[in-house]
């Protein structure tokens, strides 16, 4: 009961922490921790279709880029202020990846992730080559936010996404839309006869998770000022997976933190660009081979070994009860 | 044709899979607050007929009706909505959730508040006997208990009407098969419960159920008490003759 007090704590104290620490970092700094904050928002949303539910998307660095260019183009070619072409934003992903998950009912796996990855492609390719309107691969001009280019104001903008899409996705996880998703997740013929409506939860995690993705997006663009097709390059998409394999998937913590600590061991690897892959790569494969579920795992072990320790080496664990003879 | 009493009608039900026919245009009827035993021999298509029943399939040809209503065609969260409750061959639980997880799910699609749901879940794991495991991950499980939670999970629908059970006694230790058969007789006789139970233990069936419907090659041979369909030559012949 109480771990439940503990990691709101946890999680209070960490925020205090970082409103407090741009006190003390200098503006690079916190141009790289908004950065962090952009993948933490991106691989939290995806953990909630991929890693929740179970639907392995690899168009969510995607649902970022459409958020981005619908938010700025509008801007741009229409005047509409941001209080309006951010949420337009949002909507469009909303619904674009809706309709994706409306076509993708019937699949999953491996055939599901060739098809969000071939629709990632056609997005990516069609802001690249409509580049009269898009400014294709040169990019396009998105406007400022705060009109300006100091990190700070930006820095608490994403502090400030990254908080409520925490909030959003542990409020859905813990109300019974979370216990659907993971029943689709573990078994979706078993939930659909539970009496799950798996059709419309399997588009609830797509518009969500998307529409978080969106709203990342959009707000890069008017962070950043610039924005391009690489935002949809699969290299995004990978590391996505990577930071929430390296957290952790299927836990709240583990894919911000390792968004966070990856994008940080990147910074201080820039010197060192190529060896940084090596490093990445290396970092993946041994979490993957000693802790299956990346960094919040690790913690997990380490926990129940402290707690083994306390208890005279008694673990709680594998305790199966055998029921005592029925009469009947 | 509506007779009240019926809560399921099968009516000459065929189901192709390819070039194979499932199920032969079976038709038969269970009453309200039966127990009816459904056997056959292996690949005669029982589950391919339940899969019919809840959604799984749609049926090629055929009707389902339920209380009078065809359902054959409709989604299982649908069917499952209208008390219709069942159980899979091969145990399906949620691994990855908890004991008592599992079993607040069927209770929340059917909108039981919080608080109904956790009592009628510590309840029913109570009788299983699994109160010790609610908060243990189900992939910590038994085989047995595996089938066991799938069975009590069904029970947390309320006004459950319809329980289409598939092997239920099927590599469950003696112990877990008594508590099975304990759940199945006390919701049958205090809440009306019907059952419609598929199992290849003919001493078992023989003993809950007073009317029996024997399969073979897709089609229904034979209808009646487990010792008048014992004696009937050609459900001799399906089980000897393979
Ligand atoms: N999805 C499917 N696709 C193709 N063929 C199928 C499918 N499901 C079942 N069959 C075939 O239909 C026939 C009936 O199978 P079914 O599983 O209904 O039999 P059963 O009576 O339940 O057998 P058992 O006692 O072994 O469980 C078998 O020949 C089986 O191979
Ligand atoms: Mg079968």
């Amino acid at each position: 009961m109480n771990l439940f007090h503990t990691k709101y704590l946890v999680f209070l104290i960490l925020v205090l922490f970082a409103a407090f620490l741009p006190m003390y970092i200098g503006e690079y700094w916190q141009y790289v921790l908004t950065i962090a904050f952009f993948y933490a928002i991106l691989a939290a949303s995806w953990n909630l279709l991929s890693g929740y539910t179970g639907l392995f998307s690899l168009a969510h660095h995607a649902f970022g880029m459409i958020g981005a260019y619908t938010s700025t183009l509008l801007m741009a070619k229409a005047g509409i202020p941001f209080w309006m072409s951010i949420p337009a934003g949002i909507l469009l992903t909303m619904l674009i990846s809706s309709l994706m998950g409306i076509m993708c009912l019937r699949v999953s796996g491996l055939y599901l992730a060739l098809i969000t990855w071939a629709f990632a492609e056609v997005a990516r390719n069609y802001f690249r080559l409509h580049y009269t309107f898009t400014g294709g691969d040169r990019g396009l001009e998105s406007s400022l936010l705060f009109g300006t280019i100091q990190p700070t104001p930006y820095y608490y903008l994403f502090l400030g996404l990254l908080i409520a899409t925490i909030i959003l996705i542990v409020l859905i996880m813990r109300s019974r839309i979370g216990y659907y998703l993971k029943a689709i997740r573990d078994d979706s013929i078993a939930a659909r006869s539970m009496g799950v409506n798996i059709v419309r939860y399997k588009i609830f995690a797509f518009a969500v998770s998307s529409g978080l993705a969106g709203m990342a997006g959009a707000f890069y663009g008017h962070s950043i000022g610039l924005i391009s097709p690489i935002m949809g390059d699969f290299n995004e998409m990978a590391m996505i997976i990577i930071f929430v394999v390296i957290g952790g998937i299927r836990t709240m913590p583990g894919p911000i933190i390792g968004a966070i600590a990856v994008r940080i061991l990147m910074e201080l690897l820039r010197a060192q660009s190529e060896v940084r892959i090596l490093i990445l790569s290396l970092l993946v494969i041994i979490i993957m081979r000693f802790f299956n579920g990346g960094l919040m795992e690790l913690y997990r072990q380490i926990k129940q070994w402290i707690n083994k320790d306390k208890n005279g080496g008694t673990s709680a664990y594998h305790e199966i009860e055998t029921p005592k003879q029925g009469e009947s | 044709m509506n007779n009240k009493n019926k809560i399921l009608e099968m009516d000459n039900v065929v189901k192709i899979f390819g070039g194979l026919k499932a199920n032969n245009g079976v038709s038969f009827e269970v009453e309200k607050g039966e127990i009816r035993g459904l056997i056959g021999p292996n690949g005669s298509g029982k589950t391919t007929l339940i899969n019919q029943i809840t959604g799984i399939y749609d049926a090629t040809e055929g009707h389902i009706r339920y209380k009078g209503k065809k359902i054959n065609g409709l989604q299982p969260d649908v069917i499952a909505a209208m008390g219709i409750m069942r159980t899979f061959q091969v145990a399906r639980v949620f691994l990855n959730m908890t004991v008592l997880e599992n079993m607040l799910i069927p209770a929340f699609t059917q909108g039981q508040s919080n608080n109904e749901a956790n009592t009628r879940a510590e309840e029913l794991l109570d009788f299983a006997l699994l109160s010790r495991l609610k908060n243990k991950p189900t992939k910590s499980l038994s085989g047995g208990q595996f089938m066991l939670l799938q069975i009590v999970r069904g029970f947390m629908r309320k006004g459950l009407e319809l329980y289409v059970m598939d092997e239920p006694f099927a590599g469950v230790h003696q112990s877990i098969k008594g508590i099975i058969i304990k759940s199945i007789k006390m919701m049958n006789q205090d809440k009306n419960v019907t059952f419609l139970i598929v199992s290849h233990e003919m001493a078992t069936i023989s003993s809950l159920c007073s009317k029996v419907t024997v399969l073979d090659k897709g089609a229904r041979i034979a209808e009646g008490s487990m010792k008048e369909v014992a004696n009937i030559p050609e459900v001799i012949d399906a089980y000897l003759g393979g």
